[in-house]
């Protein structure tokens, strides 16, 4: 029976898709692992800014620097969206850049001019399709390495402060937990917080001693905080993505596994009738030569 | 004796975090040592070199560009945007780079501001590439 050759054929294909897709499981695991140590070990930098910021709350100090301040009117901004370069991770591209475009519309009504800069093919490829205009977009952020977000980070403090831009807003993917994992739309200039300022000061309070002085201190501190958190974007992005793809590969060799199963069992059944009707032929064709 | 920690963190990871006798740091102003017992200190960098000598007797340095130092304790915390041990660097990549800067054309102040803050940034990279 000819269904039979081919129910094998599509057994066979399943079983190697299957094979393909475990593997890129084990891959994405191993790299969602090497994500994760860089985004632990890059946490431990924040956590210090933090500190050294709720050490200069306690310094009465007034927080102005021009980071901070929102501008009167807000007429330019820039979104960046952080996309993959790869696909086969499940909804992690798409529930980016849903958000982004939502937010893109959002801004656009109301009278802010907004030029997208997106990280990653995916997204650069679907902004492409839909006929936005993309103004910059970059590829080397696979695993993102802080001299290159530096470079970023600089040229968009550079642009707030000589008010090329009065807003910047980030669409990416946060990593909350290993399980969890949200697309979000930040808003990071003007900075809002520079965070963790009430968990320092709960500490027993020490005096200080500020070379040169707090304020100056301060005013580099910001454009510091500015930087970590950005990079803290595009490491939890990065941790995302692994995260996304490991689920959805897990799924699709579950799904293998189960169709490998139903066609085995499919195959089986059409063989046995085969064999069944060959014996009928026979005992039929004996009976009535009897 | 009271006891001395550094821990050096850059965005990306922490390099170092252990126990030491002294600490030199590049402050904004020029070098700053510190010993067991300083008093709590919140400080910015320069471009320079990082030295601790470690309980052992031996001392390492680093070469770090900018950023914050916190005296807290005895815990000494260096944060800085990049840190490369001072046997890594090379007479010919440092005065590559030299090169590379010098031959900038800055068109405003701001590019003229920044050429003279990488000139000088390269040329301390320099003087310790080429210290021994």
């Amino acid at each position: 029976m000819a269904n039979r050759r081919l129910l094998v054929k599509r057994l066979k294909a399943v079983r190697n898709i299957r094979k393909i897709t475990r593997t890129m499981e084990l891959i994405a695991t191993s790299r969602f692992k090497k994500a994760m140590d860089r985004a632990t070990e890059a946490a431990a930098y924040t956590k210090k800014i933090s500190e050294i910021v709720g050490d200069l709350g306690r310094a009465n100090l007034k927080f102005s620097h021009p980071l901070l301040e929102k501008h009167a009117t807000e007429k330019k901004g820039i979104l960046l969206i952080l996309t993959s370069n790869r696909g086969l991770c499940g909804g992690y591209n798409a529930g980016v850049l849903r958000l982004a475009l939502a937010h893109y519309r959002e801004l656009k009504g109301k009278n802010v001019e907004c030029s997208i800069e997106v990280s990653g093919k995916r997204g650069a490829k679907f902004l492409a399709f839909q006929k936005v205009p993309v103004a910059a977009s970059y590829m080397g952020f696979d695993t993102p390495q802080f001299a290159d977000v530096d470079q970023l980070a600089t040229r968009f403090i550079s642009q707030y402060i000589a008010g090329e831009i009065d807003r910047l807003d980030i669409a990416y993917t946060r990593f909350e937990s290993s399980s969890r994992q949200t697309a979000v739309v930040e808003s990071l200039l003007p900075l809002s917080s520079l965070g963790g300022v009430p968990a320092a000061a709960a500490k027993s309070s020490v005096d200080y001693e500020f070379l040169p002085s707090a304020q100056e201190i301060l005013e580099e501190i910001v454009p510091a905080a500015f930087r970590a958190k950005l990079f803290k974007c595009f490491l939890d992005a990065a941790v995302s993505e692994q995260i996304a793809r490991m689920v959805a590969m897990k799924g699709a060799t579950e799904n293998a596994d189960e169709m490998a199963g139903s066609l085995k069992q499919q195959y089986n059944r059409a063989r046995q009738a085969a064999i069944t009707s060959e014996l009928a032929e026979i005992i039929g064709g004996a009976a009535a030569l009897g | 004796m009271a006891d001395l920690r550094i821990v050096l963190v850059t965005p990306e990871k922490t390099l170092f975090d252990c126990p030491v006798t002294s600490i030199r740091v590049p402050m904004f102003d020029g070098s700053a040592g510190f010993y067991p017992g300083r008093a709590p200190l919140v400080g910015r960098l320069g471009v320079g070199e990082l030295r601790f000598a470690e309980v052992g007797g031996t001392s390492q340095s680093y070469f770090i560009e900018g950023g914050f130092v916190q005296v807290q304790g005895p815990q000494v915390s260096v944060l800085t945007n990049a840190a490369r041990p001072v046997s890594e660097l090379s007479r010919k990549e440092a005065s590559a780079a030299l090169a590379t800067a010098q031959a900038s054309r800055p068109k405003n102040d701001a590019e003229a501001a920044l050429k003279r803050k990488n000139l000088e940034r390269i040329r301390k990279m320099q003087a310790l590439a080429t210290r021994d």
